[in-house]
């Protein structure tokens, strides 16, 4: 659905601004620095984009999957649920809203599994913990924290217009679209009307291929301090990455960070320690299967 | 849960149990529309999801108003708008007689619902006297999103029994895949007639065959150059060539000449030629429309 963005659940509920995610951050950064929390949701994003692309989801799944997990987060703190948890989480619903289809259960879990081992060991040693129910159970809470609002508006149809009106289809079209992808890494996308966005990556793709679009961007009327704005957040995202050897540092970070003292389970539903959420989840299985028994009865 | 009484249960839907419920505190009336996880493949059903964030999105007038989602136990409750029935138990109670102004009130809110769908790029795809609600004050919304969907994605029927065959168009029943507002367009026209006749079913198959050969013998088989690209169609096949034998007078009597027009123009084979919502609209049919409909 591609209807109109300033009456959308989007505009109207999820334009947030800085001050609500300092606010919300609080907790976090009481632990982990406001750099090390960028770098952790910069690899969280990684970890998407790779889910996605071994499941071989659209582009445009990867992207809405991201931005539920940021959305999520904006509003918890990161001990609420594992997002180690959480980003397969989204990868699901994302796929199912986006019309990509239902991924089942055993290729998710397995594509996680592999996923970590083959790309991401160096974050996480371990085998992948988490089954499909605990996916299922997280699904929930990211509705209901998300309030239901599931339909996104993204910056590449604006982006594709754009480079359509200045016949840049060739030159600017995929560079932009890239710099797109990289702003899934920052807050922007929580921050700024998509449009905004898509003009933000155009103006650096202009800069990086020295293409002078002033004269067209005149013609827009939009608030250039926001355009520039957006491009400042970026340059800091690609200043980070110069500096940083994610595989050397985010095994120290993720083992600072704050995680949750068990599997996510309500705290009135499930009893206090993690024997009961592992008891539930084995009778969730159990009626799983029952409820498989009978529908395959006569 | 606390904060609604169940009162009854009203129906069942593509996903769910629907129940009457009021509010304990503000006392409204309201539908509660249980989402079932028992398919544990999936999580949240797809049908379900369609709905709640399509209709999350689409708030107007002449289409169902979803409150509020409920979070409760692993479950989920959708919190609709109550109405007081659906169009087909409005059929089954008006004892074949439904003036031609409510006639012309109801098409309008339909067209205006459909209009306010497609210009936000959603299809309906599943539109049928069940699936429109109607309250006391003659209001009119579309409801049952759940096999709505954007467009501009090639789409499949999962099931002949998920989209119901009588206000399937024609290139629908011939394997289109890809197909665009012009599906509604034709349930819309279907709708109409049985609006007219208070109820009567226009083309009520039995199968995908005796729906097309319903269709050809009342509005005569189509040929490639009426329809190009009929032929090339994925369940295409041939069918004798029928010729209009009955007249609109005779298939619609109660409605007026423009109504027929309309109709007319709604039930056309090739779906690049038939009408949209909003040109529907400004048919004269609608020249009359009393202001109070209008308001609706």
């Amino acid at each position: 659905m591609a209807g109109n963005f300033w009456q959308s659940s989007h505009y109207q509920q999820w334009m947030l601004d800085k001050q609500d995610l300092q606010r919300e951050r609080q907790q976090d950064l009481k632990v982990l620095t406001e750099d090390e929390y960028q770098k952790v949701m910069i690899f969280f994003a990684n970890f998407i984009q790779g889910l996605g692309e071994q499941l071989k989801v659209r582009q445009q799944v990867i992207a809405t999957a991201t931005v539920y997990f940021k959305r999520f987060y904006a509003r918890n703190s990161l001990k609420c649920i594992d997002p180690w948890l959480m980003a397969p989480t989204c990868i699901f619903l994302a796929s199912k809203v986006e019309e990509f289809g239902v991924i089942s259960n055993t290729r998710l879990i397995s594509t996680c599994q592999n996923v970590v081992k083959n790309k991401f060991g160096y974050a996480f040693p371990q085998e992948y913990p988490y089954r499909i129910q605990n996916v299922l159970e997280c699904e929930f809470f990211l509705l209901e924290m998300m309030d239901c609002c599931l339909i996104l508006f993204h910056p590449y149809r604006p982006l594709t217009k754009y480079c359509a009106d200045l016949s840049s289809e060739n030159e600017l079209l995929p560079l932009a679209w890239r710099i797109i992808n990289d702003s899934l890494r920052t807050d922007v996308p929580l921050l700024y009307p998509p449009y905004l966005i898509a003009l933000a990556c155009l103006h650096m793709a202009c800069v990086i291929k020295q293409k002078d679009i002033k004269q067209w961007c005149a013609e827009l009327s939009v608030d250039t301090d926001i355009i520039l704005d957006i491009a400042r957040t970026l340059i800091g995202l690609y200043d980070v990455w110069k500096n940083y050897d994610e595989k050397k540092e985010i095994a120290g970070i993720l083992a600072k960070m704050p995680k949750p003292k068990l599997s996510p389970s309500r705290p009135p539903s499930e009893g206090p320690n993690g024997q009961d959420g592992s008891n539930n989840s084995q009778n969730q299985g159990q009626s799983m299967q029952q409820s498989g028994m009978q529908s395959s009865g006569p | 849960m606390q904060k609604y009484e169940k009162l009854e249960k009203i129906g069942e839907g593509t996903y769910g149990t629907v129940f009457k419920a009021k509010n304990r505190e503000t006392h409204e009336i309201v539908a509660l529309k249980r989402v079932r996880l028992d398919d544990d493949d999936e999580g949240v059903p797809s049908s379900a999801l369609r709905e709640i964030c399509l209709l999350k999105e689409l708030k107007h007038r002449n289409i169902v108003r979803l409150h509020d989602v409920l979070h409760s136990d692993r479950k989920l409750t959708l919190v609709f708008e109550y109405c007081d029935q659906d169009l087909k138990k409005y059929f089954d109670t008006c004892n074949g007689e439904i003036d031609p102004d409510t006639v012309k009130s109801f098409l309008y809110q339909l067209l205006r619902g459909l209009s306010f769908c497609h210009t936000n790029n959603v299809l309906h795809r599943d539109l049928k006297p069940q699936n429109l609600l109607i309250n006391k004050n003659g209001e009119l919304k579309l409801a049952d999103f759940g096999l709505a969907r954007a467009f501009g994605i090639p789409v499949r029927f999962y099931s002949a029994e998920v989209v119901t065959l009588w206000y399937r168009p024609p290139d629908v029943l011939f394997g289109a895949k890809m197909y665009s507002t012009s599906i509604d367009m034709w349930s819309a026209g279907c709708i109409f007639a049985e609006l007219a006749n208070a109820g009567r079913p226009l083309f009520p198959g039995n199968d995908d065959d005796d729906q097309l050969k319903r269709i050809f013998k009342l509005l005569g088989t189509p040929t490639e150059e009426q329809w190009p690209g009929m032929t090339q169609l994925p369940n295409y096949r041939i069918f004798p060539m029928y010729h209009v034998s009955t007249t609109w007078q005779q298939v619609v009597p109660k409605l007026n000449s423009k109504g027929r027009d309309l109709l007319q123009s709604l039930l056309v084979c090739n779906p690049a030629d038939r009408l949209s919502a909003d040109e529907a609209l400004q048919h004269p049919y609608f020249a009359d429309l009393p202001s109070s409909a209008r308001q609706l």
